[in-house]
């Protein structure tokens, strides 16, 4: 038993992964607790860095963009549309508004399925495998309607410099089915969720554990719908000028605790509904595809967007042949996972691990370098990574 | 008893215990597979082969490579399997007639005890065990800077011991309450009893043909039917099964004491857990319906084989549809379970 200054008295520590079945992800939790009850928490995340930053230092940009799709299998189309973002607004190339509507429409697709693989593990971690089952049988429905607009269920790659893939453009027979399955899955998923919200035994499992307050939320930077269930009102989608011409709501909860959580996703998904509803019945004619533009010399440029798991930064220049310099990526995950380090305090066990699952962890996208010399690791920045090894020619 | 009759006695008894266990053995083997089926039919997915998870996973197990558990007494921990099977056997023996009249244990005493052997294994599995899936990985944990360098490290395994411990405490409690409600029914401790009052007809040792059924079990009256669904939890509560599998949480402690168990050890563990909740089941049948488990009457035998099939698939069925639940639902659970337990008592006193 360890007792420290601030008195609080640990009697053991539990620990987790990164080897473990029940993590998705590589990752390592340590947990400090006093019986059941956990004091305190440590996520050691840097298990599986890909080096993507190195990868796609000194490709033409071009090129560039399909390797930053590769970065989430969940999240692909907000990493390829954010990187095209950047060089957009760096060079100033105008997209046209149907590609717009289209990236949007992609986007909300994948928003919809990110959200039902959450509901699918955050349900695993609860031990209901129904419950479980029927999210991934749902999501189903946007798998299809992805594969049908880009060709490909996981990686659609719709977006391109200066606007969208023309072969992911919106045919009516396309607009037709999107809207049958989007009736036809709202029925379903309504049904779903009072189901999960009239079911006291799993109501039991997420109300009032895992508290983070609005606070707290700020202070870890907790994004996205992780923030937003704290009361926070923060949605990058609110100021992103793609989404201006539609009317949504942004949910901000207040409960603070998982069960927050898993609503505030689960009626985004019925905004997110509302939205794709919106650009199939309003999308204007026009060209999908501006290409009017030539890579030259950029400063670095950053963009924000809102991903399914919260704010995702991009940043890049490009030098005087147009190759990508310095790529950056900072996925919602990093701060989301701080921010469950501190809110699984004063949960059992079993409950942290959900805690830790309600902000929907994305492991190998956040992690960064790590450099393991004689035995003994530490953790760059892409900086140092850079000064060490120099630019890839 | 004359000698003869004494060698005759016992041979009917060893013959019978034989039968018994090889046919509960290969049945219970094949409960999992109906309860896996069930489970996904109600998931909207077709499921395994009905007898993939029972009886050919065990068949797989045991000649799959054997590794050596990484356990502080490896001798012991391999030990509690075969201890393991041997008091789920005597619990099963418990239901054929030949071994009520053994000593006495075909009695509430002989039935709790073995249960609460069986609960102690988990204890012992736990506090054995330890898998290089929690403290032993090899990462650097208690570098300088550890947020708590000097921490007392405990192994996920040992966990669950503690957490078994608790089950032991208070969990299975609500089982051994609906357990007495037969035997007060009866106003006796022996199982003959329980079973000859609620089937009078019903008379061991006689042909191999005859065949009665109960004229009024306990489970058709109001105590017995209270104590029959704390007995249902009670039964989901010691086989660690969803809600209640807290020691073997799959989010944290991945399967808790009987991780190490491999090849032919896991093999052992399948029988086990297999056999254990057949006994259960067979149990219910026999206390709560007086249909004993008779392997000299094959269609009393059958006739509680096919009962038993009740709790599994009503077991199935709950595990669908639940969440594991922590210990803050399990105390108050169980402490709504054993206050019905107890009510069932005093209801079944009064009549």
């Amino acid at each position: 038993m360890t007792e420290t200054s601030n008195e609080k008295v640990i009697e053991k520590e539990l620990s987790f992964g990164p080897v473990h079945p029940a993590l998705i992800e590589p990752y390592r939790i340590r947990l400090f607790v006093n019986d059941e009850i956990v004091e305190d928490c440590e996520i050691n995340i840097n298990m599986a860095y890909r080096g993507i930053e190195k990868l796609l230092d000194g490709i033409p940009v071009e090129k560039a963009l399909i390797i930053t799709e590769r970065i989430c299998g969940i999240c692909s189309h907000v990493h390829a549309w954010n990187s095209v973002r950047v060089i957009e607004g760096g060079l100033g190339i105008e997209v046209p508004e149907r590609a717009n509507y289209i990236r949007v429409l992609t986007q909300e697709f994948q928003r919809i399925t990110s959200h039902l693989i959450f509901f699918g593990h955050a349900f695993e971690v609860i031990g209901h495998e129904t419950l479980s089952m029927r999210a991934f049988l749902l999501r189903e429905q946007f798998m299809d309607l992805l594969q049908y607009l880009g060709g490909n269920r996981v990686m659609p790659s719709v977006p391109i410099i200066g606007g969208i893939r023309p072969r992911a453009d919106l045919t009516e027979s396309l607009k037709k089915t999107i809207l049958d399955r989007c009736d036809a899955f709202e029925d379903k998923y309504a049904n779903y969720v009072q189901r999960v919200l009239d079911d006291p035994l799993v109501i039991s499992r997420i109300n009032g554990i895992g508290l983070l307050t609005k606070e707290d939320a700020i202070k870890y930077h907790a994004t996205g719908p992780t923030g937003r269930a704290s009361g926070w009102r923060y949605d990058l989608r609110a100021d992103m000028n793609e989404y201006k011409p539609f009317d949504f709501n942004i949910i901000v909860l207040d409960g603070c605790d998982t069960k927050d959580r898993v609503v505030d996703r689960a009626l985004e998904v019925v905004e997110s509904l509302k939205i794709i509803r919106q650009i199939v019945k309003n999308i204007p004619e026009g060209p999908v595809v501006n290409r009017n533009w030539v890579a030259k010399e950029m400063p670095f440029t950053t963009a924000y967007s809102e991903s399914y798991r919260g704010e995702l930064m991009h940043t890049y220049g490009l030098d005087h042949q147009g190759l990508v310099r310095n790529y950056q990526v900072r996925t919602p995950t990093i701060t989301n996972l701080a921010a469950m380090e501190h809110a699984c305090i004063g949960d059992h066990v079993t409950e942290a691990i959900l805690t830790i699952a309600s902000c929907d962890p994305c492991l190998t996208c956040c992690t960064r370098a790590e450099v393991v010399e004689s035995g003994k690791s530490r953790t760059m920045t892409d900086y140092e990574i850079v000064r060490k090894y120099g630019w890839r020619r | 008893m004359t000698v003869d009759a004494s060698v005759f006695f016992i041979a009917r008894l060893v013959v019978s215990s034989v039968i018994a266990l090889v046919i509960a053995t290969l049945y219970s083997l094949v409960l999992p597979g109906i309860e896996r089926k069930i489970q996904a039919r109600i998931q909207q997915r077709v499921g395994p082969p009905i007898l993939m998870p029972g009886f050919w996973s065990v068949i797989k197990f045991t000649y799959k490579s054997k590794t050596e558990p990484i356990a502080q007494m490896p001798r012991l921990y391999k030990f509690l399997i075969g201890f393991g099977i041997g008091v789920v056997s005597l619990l099963l023996l418990f239901n054929t007639p030949y071994w009520w009249f053994v000593l006495g244990w075909g009695s509430i005493l002989g039935i709790a005890g073995m249960l609460k052997l069986e609960e102690v294994l988990y204890v012992f599995m736990g506090s054995q065990s330890q898998s290089v899936l929690s403290t032993s990985m090899p990462v650097p944990d208690t570098v300088k800077g550890s947020k708590w360098p000097d921490i007392r490290r405990e192994f996920n395994e040992q966990h669950s011991a503690e957490r078994a411990l608790k089950m032991m405490l208070i969990g299975s409690l609500p089982l051994y309450l609906a357990l007495i409600v037969p035997f007060l029914v009866a106003r006796s401790v022996n199982i003959s009893a329980v079973v000859f009052a609620q089937n009078p007809a019903y008379y061991p040792f006689t042909s191999w043909l005859s065949f009665s059924l109960p004229t009024n079990p306990v489970l058709f009256t109001v105590p017995g039917f209270i104590a029959a669904i704390v007995y249902f939890l009670g039964f989901v509560i010691i086989l660690n099964e969803k809600p209640f599998s807290i020691l073997k949480a799959k989010v944290d402690l991945i399967e808790g004491g009987v991780l190490e168990y491999a090849a032919n050890l896991r093999a052992g563990y399948y029988v086990m857990r297999n056999l254990l909740m057949f006994a259960l089941s067979s149990m219910f049948v026999t206390l709560f319906l007086g249909i004993p488990f008779d392997p000299f009457m094959p269609a009393m035998l059958l006739l509680n084989m096919v009962l038993s099939l009740i709790l599994p698939i009503a077991l199935s069925v709950l595990v669908a549809f639940s969440p594991i639940f922590t210990f803050r639902q399990i105390y108050p659970t169980a402490i709504g379970l054993s206050a019905l337990g107890v009510l069932a008592m005093i209801l079944a006193v009064s009549i």
